[in-house]
């Protein structure tokens, strides 16, 4: 769990923080939203001491941080950044078993977790583990930069726009990855971003800060609804905010009971935005979820949840 | 290809030393090219003691260079020296400004006759690209690396030593081979000093006005810069005019 107190900090005179409070619950994906020069990665960067805060603290599990060693304190949070940093003269191998090996690991126990990551992140070891960072295309640069920063299995992990480089299909697949693997480690994660697309696919909290201050933060469709601050809508166009709103609903929680002959079918897991999109493409208003019992949704319900 | 640029190199080192092995003994031709002159052969001293001298005298020049110019390097890029930087800079272009010859002259009446004032001409001559090598090497590591390596948890020392120095290595290998090659070329004036070097031939010559001692000297000395600057470039390091790239591969997708 992270905790930020009244966190403020200058640089010279310029106010880059102020006074921000909240909290990522732990386990929880809490994306950071802003525009350009809000004070996104500065917060992001007091939580490992990369920066210190002018006011303020940053609390780790209830420790605040300023009372940690710097470099144990960032051997135990996972970081990874838009520019990847692989080291362009060691292994991905290498590059993955680099905070294992600062944290003396022998060599027994590092080999299988290098092998074990490079799966999870979906490369296979016997194809990348002894390829160079300069041979990986930027996807696959990434997809090490994250397991190197899981490598020895921190409970916190900061990325600051780590996919903000990459091409949108690109993109999409290590957003994929990101949230199977969230799902399967719990791991809290902050998370940087310019993109509120990326923002609903991966958040399940979302910080928005603007000029130094947090603007608004909660579950996502709270944070885009309708009282969203001007900091919000400014990201979005207005039309647009009504989709994500709807892109951050699933759809079975608007559903009714019973069939809806002759209707389309939505996938379980699918958004009220699919929903609505479905029907737009078939002329329909009405789909039907697949899956039992039978169930349906209206239009009308689609009305009622953008604008409740 | 590699194989072949060693096995001409090579050859070309042992006909430099048969070159030396021939030069007392080649008395015909010199006489031929020299006709006014006596005795157009060095014979005061052995050619293989002179080409003995020359090395450990360059070579240990290069090491004194790299033992001061690389640390200050290190410290010019470090966050608390960095504005040691242009003062650092500013001291050892002083130093190279010094031409060897009146860095030798000077050094006399302090430390002597002998190698002690054409070591030190030499090192003054050396450090400057060492030190200017050792900058760019480490300014040439991608920032990107550097953020990871803080943001993992690697102490300044361990940054320094397992990702900096490594990265900055092929271009600090080019400033150490330029640095070597001038003072292989450069060790000559020692003899002004009465270090015996290659350049004795060339001061002797000089003094007795016999040119065919002169033209040997250069000859070898010379030659001697050229197989160095060779030899190294096969070790591994880029040739300076080769390399403005530090060569390493970016991680940068
Ligand atoms: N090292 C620094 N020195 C001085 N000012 C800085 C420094 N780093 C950031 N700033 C300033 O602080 C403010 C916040 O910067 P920050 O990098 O946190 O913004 P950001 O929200 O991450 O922006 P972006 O989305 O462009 O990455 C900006 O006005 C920036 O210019
Ligand atoms: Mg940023």
């Amino acid at each position: 769990m992270i905790r930020f107190e009244g966190v403020s900090h200058q640089y010279g005179t310029l106010e880059a923080l102020r006074g921000v409070s909240f909290e990522v619950p732990a386990g929880a994906l809490c994306v950071l939203l802003g525009e350009s020069g809000s004070g996104k990665s500065t917060l992001l960067r007091t939580v490992n001491r990369l920066i210190e805060p002018t006011a303020g603290r940053v609390l780790l599990d209830g420790r605040d941080v300023a009372g940690i060693d710097p470099q144990a304190l960032r051997r135990g949070i996972g970081y990874v950044i838009q520019s990847v940093g692989l080291f362009p003269h060691r292994s991905v191998a290498g590059n993955v078993a680099t905070v294992p090996r600062l944290l003396g690991w022998d060599r027994a126990r590092v080999e299988p977790r290098v092998n074990a990551l490079l799966e999870m992140v979906g490369l296979d070891p016997g194809t990348y583990r002894d390829r160079r960072p300069a041979t990986l295309s930027g996807g696959q640069a990434q997809r090490v930069g994250l397991a190197r920063a899981l490598a020895a299995d921190p409970p916190v992990l900061l990325m600051d726009e780590p996919f903000s480089a990459l091409d949108p299909g690109t993109r999409r697949g290590l957003q994929t990855a990101l949230r199977r693997i969230h799902a399967e480690t719990g791991k809290t994660i902050l998370l940087v971003t310019h993109d509120l697309e990326e923002a609903l696919v991966l958040a399940d909290r979302i910080a928005v800060m603007a000029e130094g201050r947090l603007v608004a933060e909660g579950p996502p469709a709270e944070v885009l609804g309708p009282g969203a601050p001007e900091a919000v809508r400014r990201m979005v166009r207005t039309g647009a905010l009504v989709l994500h709103r709807l892109a951050a609903l699933p759809a079975a929680g608007a559903a009714e009971n019973g069939p809806a002959p002759g209707s389309p079918g939505l996938p379980a897991g699918a958004t009220l935005e699919d929903a609505l999109l479905l029907m737009l493409a078939h002329g329909t208003d009405s789909v039907a979820l697949e899956g039992a019992p039978p169930r349906h949704l209206t239009m009308t319900a689609i009305l009622r949840a953008s604008a409740p | 290809m590699r194989g072949a640029r060693a096995a001409r190199l090579a050859a070309e080192a042992l006909a430099f030393l048969a070159a030396l092995l021939a030069a007392p003994r080649a008395e015909a031709l010199w006489h031929a090219l020299f006709p006014e002159v006596a005795r157009p052969t060095f014979q005061q001293d052995s050619w293989f003691l002179l080409l003995g001298w020359h090395l450990v005298l360059s070579l240990g020049a290069v090491g004194l260079a790299a033992v001061i110019g690389i640390p200050a390097g290190i410290l010019a890029t470090r966050p608390a020296g960095r504005r040691m930087r242009p003062l650092l800079d500013a001291i050892f272009s002083l130093a190279q400004g010094i031409p060897p010859v009146a860095a030798v002259a000077l050094a006399l009446p302090l430390l002597g006759f002998g190698a002690a004032p054409t070591l030190l001409a030499l090192v003054l001559y050396a450090a400057l690209p060492v030190l200017r090598a050792t900058v760019s090497g480490l300014d040439s590591v991608p920032a990107g690396a550097l953020e990871a390596a803080r943001g993992l948890g690697f102490s300044p020392w361990q940054r320094l030593r397992d990702v900096e120095l490594p990265l900055a290595r092929p271009v600090l290998l080019v400033g150490m081979r330029l640095a070597l090659t001038l003072s292989v070329a450069t060790t000559a004036v020692g003899a002004v000093a009465g270090a015996r070097c290659l350049g004795t031939p060339i001061v002797t010559g000089l003094a007795n006005a016999n040119p065919s001692y002169v033209l040997q000297g250069a000859i070898f000395t010379a030659w001697l810069a050229l197989l160095l600057d060779r030899a190294l470039g096969l070790l591994g390091a880029p040739s300076p005019e080769a390399s403005s790239s530090p060569g390493s591969g970016g991680a940068q997708p």
